[in-house]
């Protein structure tokens, strides 16, 4: 089945992107995309079940709505923390130094 | 009805519905926060009771049995994890309710209350969950509730709740994908059917390894701990305490859950032995990272690292053969290091909104105002240490025990040298109470009570729990979790 | 399975590798944004085609729509061009390690996933389809076998908007520049095409695909769209208005629902004998509405302004 070959292509290329990114954005569609890859390995299974099996389908649907939701929480983090940054790299925003009082 | 499925609907129920509550109506945040705290609280107490007296049991949720539906599971090791919440939960809360008015740390206490009951909600969610998909999803809602409190406290915590954020997505993909794996293989996500049904062979394992990787990010173990000291040194105080006390802990039990669970056959000496090593250089690095630390809330941050090493050492303890004192040697000790670690967080934000500043050099002087809470840092190390009779004493005698009995020397000797880091970075937090210090700081007339008290109250808890030794020992011999 | 049918299987792998490399890697970040929005479309068409339909909706609609919208705003924020430019400088791939390291994980992954024998709980779905009060299988399992985690994930859906509202307010204007002066008559002539589509997905989802999820996602991406067109944000965070009750209802709904079962002496979330169909359509109108709107909170990428509440800014 071509779709569980994608299904590993895309997780590596996900972890790939995720840990050699150094931008925030990029890291985040890494992100996404590695999200992607599981999602299509419950509906590759969910095909490849005799008879087509719905439980996966509704289990990709609960999880997108939640992938949306933490996508969202990220962005509005990241346009904040680039928004305090202004004169850094935003790439650099994630640095664990820097001080706090 | 039946009678013991109320405390479940209480525990899995009422957060949300707070959390909605102070979301519409604001005002109300602090009365509505504290009545649900109190009830949550007392509805964990009942549970603990109702395992203690007819052990563990489940509650198939509409009705739908495994593996069509979704069940809760309540035995010895989640009625103990609920309990551990409800008990930070409260003593946070009112932590939190009763800072100065000049609430320096946290810019929008607005925001601040639905999201420590969509915390709270989450964690109790999770607790209860036998279906591993669904522990997914309260995952996630415990993953975006820290965010948002992390965020609360600005500027630089935002910085380290992205971070977080970012670790704790990429945990829980990974375990994701395992999960798949594992309903590809057995067309099943209840925890329960899967440990009857589970064979040793490559998908499994494969599932194994994923899903425990993913865990062991989000349970911040050596060497995928660099997520957690900013994020838990910069977070308001109540915050530090739960995330410390609790949500690493729901890392941990899932963990544990999953490895006494389904991959039990998986489990031989040397995955056992993997754990165990990180566990050990867990304790080290993080012991040794706490001792470096100049900040107090970064020393009891990196003490979480080290902490929960002993944790892992579970594992290579029970592969040995003594799983029975390994298993409740370990789960005390996260009890009792949620209870201390909680304690001390609250402590430290006490005695930081004293002293204005987190250096341990400027902590000393005039202590009016912060006694109390350097009393609850006192007896909070004393159980973190592991003096006894506190519930650090109890856990890691028993983990000492299991060590003896299998010829574990290796593993004592973490014990031993942990133990020696523990009290030398907590020693240097209690030496900073005596020196002289500057003047500067809040009016100490400002400062409640309450906030000494209720970090005091969570201290003697966690020395308490090492009294309780009996009622542990039947408690977490209750249900699938504990081994043999 | 013809020979076209693998064709164009093969051909939309490549497409999507190619599109999921280009997100991560592509040098110029508005480039790797538009890639990543295609690839979510062509997702869509892979998920028809493992006959997924309600995925494909929401994937269209969430996936690619909503996330897309989002993730261009973002940008807009994040980078004028001189800054985008600066962001261009990615460090080197390191490819030493990660193709020997991708190459084994994509092994083991593969070799594990080629050896799933799939059983799946096809025969469970249809044995208590009969009972579930609805007849489309993945609605059933939504809001009836698995209805503890639609009600989580609604709790997220909320949670999220709520963070997102704790950092600070909504960036004002939300929409700094118009990409196009034919969008906001485009968009305003397609606002009530996207409601008859949701009204139209839900009345399906019994019975077929769609349903709740669908419609709510399409319903808010047309109301970002609204947004993109030059409306102005009508939610307000005031206390005092409906809309912080409107935000909360679909979870509101599903926490009433799990509680009555257990107040009637049933399960949680049991539905009484014979009333499942109907309950599961007032939730699902609840779940649908509430999905439309917090989407479109979530966009917002802030607190609304509040209306009545002034003066008491940071």
């Amino acid at each position: 089945m071509v779709y569980l070959s994608l299904t590993g292509v895309l997780f590596v290329l996900g972890l790939h992107g995720l840990f050699t990114a150094r931008n925030l954005l990029r890291r985040l569609l890494s992100l996404n995309i590695l999200t992607t890859s599981v999602f299509l390995l419950f509906v590759v299974m969910a095909r490849l079940a005799e008879p087509l099996d719905n439980v996966p389908h509704a289990i990709v649907l609960t999880g997108i709505v939640i992938t949306v939701s933490t996508t969202a929480v990220a962005l509005a983090l990241v346009v904040r923390i680039a928004g305090r940054m202004r004169e850094e790299d935003v790439g650099a925003a994630a640095d664990p130094r820097g001080d706090v009082e | 009805m039946i009678p013991e499925t109320a405390g479940p609907v209480i525990l899995f129920s009422l957060p949300l519905a707070a959390a909605i509550t102070v979301f519409i109506r604001p005002r109300w945040s602090v009365p509505v926060t504290l009545g649900a705290s109190g009830v949550l609280l007392a509805a964990a107490v009942w549970v603990v009771g109702v395992v203690l007296q007819q052990g563990a049991w489940r509650h198939d949720i509409g009705g739908w049995t495994a593996p069509l539906g979704i069940g809760w599971n309540v035995d010895g090791l989640s009625a103990a994890l609920l309990l551990l919440t409800a008990a930070v939960g409260l003593a946070g809360a009112v932590f939190h309710a009763s800072r100065p008015a000049p609430l320096a740390t946290v810019r929008d206490p607005r925001f601040f209350w639905p999201l420590w009951l969509f915390l709270w909600g989450g964690l109790n969610a999770l607790f209860l969950a036998a279906d591993l998909f669904n522990v997914y999803v309260a995952l996630e809602l415990v993953s975006i509730a820290s965010v948002g409190l992390i965020g609360l406290a600005g500027g630089s915590a935002q910085a380290a709740a992205w971070r977080y954020l970012l670790a704790t997505l990429l945990g829980s993909t990974i375990y994701l994908f395992g999960v798949a794996l594992l309903y590809g293989r057995y067309a099943a996500l209840d925890l329960a059917l899967l440990t009857d049904g589970v064979e040793r062979d490559g998908v499994t394992a494969v599932a194994a390894a994923l899903m425990t990787l993913g865990l062991l990010l989000k349970a911040a173990v050596f060497p995928l701990h660099f997520w957690l000291p900013a994020a838990h040194g910069r977070a308001p105080p109540a915050v530090s305490a739960v995330l410390s006390a609790v949500v690493i802990a729901a890392g941990y039990y899932l963990l544990v859950r999953l490895w006494f669970g389904p991959f039990a056959p998986l489990l031989g000496t040397g995955v056992a032995t993997l754990l165990g090593l990180l566990g050990a250089a867990a304790v080290l690095w993080g012991g040794l990272l706490a001792l470096l630390q100049r900040r107090l809330k970064m020393l009891i941050a990196y003490s979480t690292v080290s902490q929960f090493g002993y944790g892992l050492l579970v594992f290579p303890l029970a592969a040995a053969g003594a799983a029975h004192p390994a298993w409740t040697g370990a789960v005390t000790l996260v009890l009792a290091h949620g209870l201390a670690k909680a304690a001390l967080f609250l402590a430290a934000g006490a005695i930081v909104l004293r002293h204005g500043i987190d250096r341990l050099e400027a902590l000393g002087g005039d202590q009016r105002g912060a006694t109390l809470a350097w009393v609850a840092f006192a007896i909070a190390s004393a159980s973190l240490v592991g003096l006894p009779p506190t519930g650090g004493f109890l856990g890691k005698w028993w983990l000492a025990q299991a060590a003896l009995a299998t010829g574990g020397y290796f593993w004592l000797a973490i014990l031993m040298v942990g133990t020696g880091f523990t009290a030398a970075y907590l020693w240097r937090a209690l030496q900073a109470a005596v020196r002289p210090g500057r003047e500067a700081g809040i009016d100490p007339a400002t400062l409640s009570a309450a906030l000494g008290l209720a970090a005091l109250s969570l201290a003697l808890s966690a020395a308490a729990l090492g009294l309780a030794a009996p009622v542990l020992g039947v408690l977490l011999d209750a249900g699938p979790g504990a081994p043999g | 399975m013809g020979v076209a049918g693998v064709i164009f299987d093969v051909l939309l792998a490549l497409a999507l590798t190619w599109l999921a490399w280009q997100a991560t890697r592509a040098a110029d970040l508005f480039h790797a944004v538009v890639s990543f929005i295609v690839f979510g479309l062509l997702m869509a068409l892979a998920w028809v085609r493992l006959e997924a339909p309600d995925i494909a909706l929401a994937e269209a609609a969430i996936g690619a729509g909503a996330t897309g919208a989002l993730l261009l705003s973002a940008l807009d924020r994040l980078a004028s061009r001189e800054r985008r430019r600066r962001l261009l400088y990615e460090p080197g791939a390191a490819w030493g390690f990660w193709i020997p390291a991708g190459g084994a994980l994509l092994g083991a992954l593969t070799l594990a996933a080629w050896k799933l024998p799939a059983p799946g709980l096809g025969n469970e779905v249809r044995a208590a389809l009969g009972v579930s009060g609805v007849e489309h299988p993945v609605t059933a399992v939504l809001l009836n076998f698995r209805a503890l985690d639609t009600l989580l994930e609604i709790g997220v859906l909320l949670l999220a908007a709520i963070t997102i509202w704790s950092l600070g307010r909504a960036p004002s204007p939300l929409i700094p520049a118009m990409p196009s002066p034919a969008l906001p008559a485009l968009g305003r002539l397609l606002f009530p095409v996207f409601v008859l589509v949701a009204a139209y997905l839900l009345w399906r989802g019994s019975h077929a695909p769609g349903g709740a999820f669908p419609a709510g996602a399409v319903l808010g991406a047309g109301a970002i769209l609204m947004l993109l067109a030059g409306a102005r944000p009508w939610i307000r965070s005031s206390e005092r208005g409906p809309w912080r009750w409107i935000l909360s209802l679909g979870l509101v709904m599903l926490l009433a629902a799990g509680i009555a079962g257990t107040l009637a002496g049933q399960a949680f979330f049991e539905y009484p004998p014979g009333t499942a169909g109907p309950l599961i359509l007032l939730l699902e109108v609840a779940a649908g509405l509430s999905i439309a709107l917090l989407l479109f909170a979530l966009y917002l990428r802030g607190e609304p302004c509040e209306h009545g509440y002034r003066g008491k800014g940071r």
